[in-house]
């Protein structure tokens, strides 16, 4: 059991505060052999300097950087180590130091993390995170392996090599224990898909049907392929400042109030019974009738310490009561429709055991009290790996701003790919978002970390 | 002298943008360290599991997949032989698996709960349709060892 100590549970804190500046992306594709890692890359940031309405011009930008993050999952798909000296080279900011982070699927939220650390505590005050990942150069069943060599490789990588198998272990005792239908779980798909149909940037966009989801093919029982992410070529560009910096690049920059991570072991095998660990929101009351009926331990299967762990520490960071009150916007980390459903618990959406409500309220979808991935998420828009959590908060920083139109309804934005703007196309723009939440993932819920995104 | 190239060719896949196809093709000499003994048991049909050697440590359950240290305490971890049955926590089948996997398919994977034990290692089962709390017991596969966690499976008890 993780008993925690005074030292462990300790609230983060800034020194100074955090901003967000700009972002820019490329869109996304199964496979993208026009461009090489470093062009994707060089076309991310080039929208976040040149299309984010900024002060001051791409060169005074480049003038402005003193410290760059870099996030790419998997050398083993790029097939390139020390990748990021070569972007960091082609984006011409050598000699500015410079670091790679990597931390699985949530690669891109801990790369924020790490940038916000170094603006946070004065050790730089510009700093874009530029994040990517090139999954074509293998086929579909090579790259699941390669993901899967990102489970533990001596006991479990050989049992499937496949992490949708791995997450329908999960799904099969998380609805076993719960009680809750596949349709609800292909309610999540049926979104997400849905919401990515109004995005130029997405791989998987499509009109489905509750059916048409429990129809598709399964990789893995329950999870059908609609229910699993995409694998994505493609990048992201997040640019952080201090608030002086801030301010002198753009008149709308959104403030980071929060950003923390969690863990938990690799193994989804390996965790054991322990207390729950509390939101400001639940109490042990909460809880007394919890451990009933076919639930015995937490947190077990069916739910993610780490992204407990990540919420708890982000929302006292923040000061975040309730997060479906306090939150006008929430991009979580879709890999799988189970692991959204368990994600709504962990960050306290609902409390444990009751995550179908969140979707079956009807509180998730855009006209509900939280809309959650409007973007696509990464079952319809994307999931280049190392990409995937700056992407999210690209997407929440121009929601934020008032801006996604501008990003999303342009028919010369999606002419830009190759794409025509469908004739049913809506706007997907959260009036008024005050604060937003994002989630980034990795493993079975080994690194988790939350943002929160405020207007200043 | 003149240099001499091999005589490979990266194969061009197409012109434009230019493409073409590396080969890759080696091995990689993994060592399982101290975990050896998990492996080299299953070819003696034995399920080896390991317990912390600290009697002031919380935690005096089995661990399988054996750990060499606690990481409760750091202290060192002793091999025991875990029991050989236990029941079905979860499993899904799995119907499209990754390029590697050396099993048939459609290939029921399952989590095994085995009691004293405080872990639910990851299997599949060998033989019969998976339910949740079903009885089963250990299998090994001595006869042509894949040396991986493969060797292990379950049966219906």
């Amino acid at each position: 059991m993780i008993k925690f100590g005074p030292g462990n549970l300790r609230i983060p804190k800034f020194e100074k505060p955090v901003y967000v500046v700009a972002g820019g992306l490329t869109d996304f594709r199964k496979k993208y052999p026009e461009k090489n890692s470093s062009e994707l890359c060089t076309e991310a940031l080039r929208m976040a300097v040149e299309e984010n309405d900024l002060k001051v011009d791409p060169e005074y930008v480049r003038r402005r950087v003193n410290w760059c993050v870099y996030s790419q999952f998997a050398d083993h798909f790029g097939d390139q180590l020390l990748a990021a000296a070569k972007i960091h080279d082609y984006l011409g900011f050598d000699p500015l130091g410079n670091i790679e982070v990597k931390t699985g699927g949530a690669t891109g939220g801990s790369a924020v993390l790490a940038a916000a650390q170094a603006v946070a505590s004065g050790y730089a005050d510009c700093v874009p995170v530029v994040g990517w990942e090139r999954m074509d150069e293998v086929s579909t069943k090579v790259g699941n392996s390669y993901i899967a060599s990102a489970a533990c490789k001596d006991f479990e990588s050989e049992l499937g090599w496949m992490y949708a198998a791995y997450y329908a272990l999960m799904a099969q005792r998380y609805q076993y224990e719960n009680n809750v239908p596949q349709e609800t779980l292909a309610k999540i798909a049926c979104k997400n898909h849905e919401y990515a149909r109004h995005s130029p940037y997405s791989q998987n966009p499509g009109k489905y049907s509750v059916q048409d989801i429990l129809d598709n093919d399964v990789v893995s029982d329950p999870l059908s392929f609609l229910e699993c992410c995409v694998m994505s070529v493609g990048a992201a560009v997040l640019i952080l400042a201090d608030e002086k910096t801030a301010y002198e690049l753009t008149d709308h920059p959104m403030k980071l109030s929060a950003i923390c991570g969690g863990t938990h072991t690799l193994r989804t095998a390996d965790r054991r019974h322990m207390p729950i660990l509390l939101l400001p929101n639940e109490t042990e009351e909460t809880y007394k009738d919890y451990f009933t009926g076919r639930r015995h331990e937490w947190p077990g299967f069916s739910s993610f310490l780490a992204s407990r762990m990540a919420a708890y520490l982000a929302y006292n960071m923040a000061g975040i009561k309730d997060p479906v009150e306090d939150f006008d916007l929430l991009e979580t980390h879709d890999a799988f429709t189970i692991s959204d459903i368990q994600t709504y618990e962990d960050i306290g959406l609902r409390p444990y055991g009751r995550g179908r409500e969140f979707i079956e309220s009807g509180d998730a979808f855009m006209e509900g009290r939280l809309p959650t991935n409007p973007s696509g998420g990464l079952i319809g828009s994307m999931h280049a790996v190392g990409a995937t959590g700056i992407f999210q908060l690209v997407e929440v920083l121009w929601q934020m701003q008032g801006n996604w139109d501008k990003f999303h309804a342009d028919p010369e934005r999606w002419s830009r790919y190759g794409k025509k703007k469908p004739d049913d196309f809506r706007s997907l723009q959260v009036p008024g978002v005050k604060r937003a939440c994002a989630i980034s993932h990795a493993g079975t819920g080994s690194h988790v970390t939350c943002a929160i995104m405020e207007k200043p | 002298m003149a240099i001499e190239l091999n005589g490979t060719t990266a194969e061009i896949l197409g012109e434009d943008p230019l493409v073409i196809k590396n080969r890759k093709d080696w091995y990689h000499i993994h060592s399982y360290g101290g975990w050896g003994k998990f492996f080299q048991g299953l070819l003696e049909k034995k399920l080896l599991a390991t317990r912390c050697t600290n009697s002031a440590c919380g935690e005096n359950r089995l661990w399988l997949p054996p750990r060499c240290e606690c990481p409760d305490c750091w202290h060192e971890m002793a091999w025991v032989e875990a029991p050989t049955v236990g029941t079905i926590f979860t499993h899904s089948v799995v119907l499209y698996p990754g390029a590697p996997f050396r099993a048939s398919t459609p290939c029921p994977l399952i989590s095994v709960e085995i009691e004293g034990v405080c872990t639910k290692l990851m299997s599949y089962l060998k033989e019969g349709k998976p339910e949740m709390g079903m009885p089963i017991k250990a299998v090994f596969n001595t006869e042509k060892p894949t040396n991986t966690i493969l060797d292990l499976a379950w049966v219906p008890a």
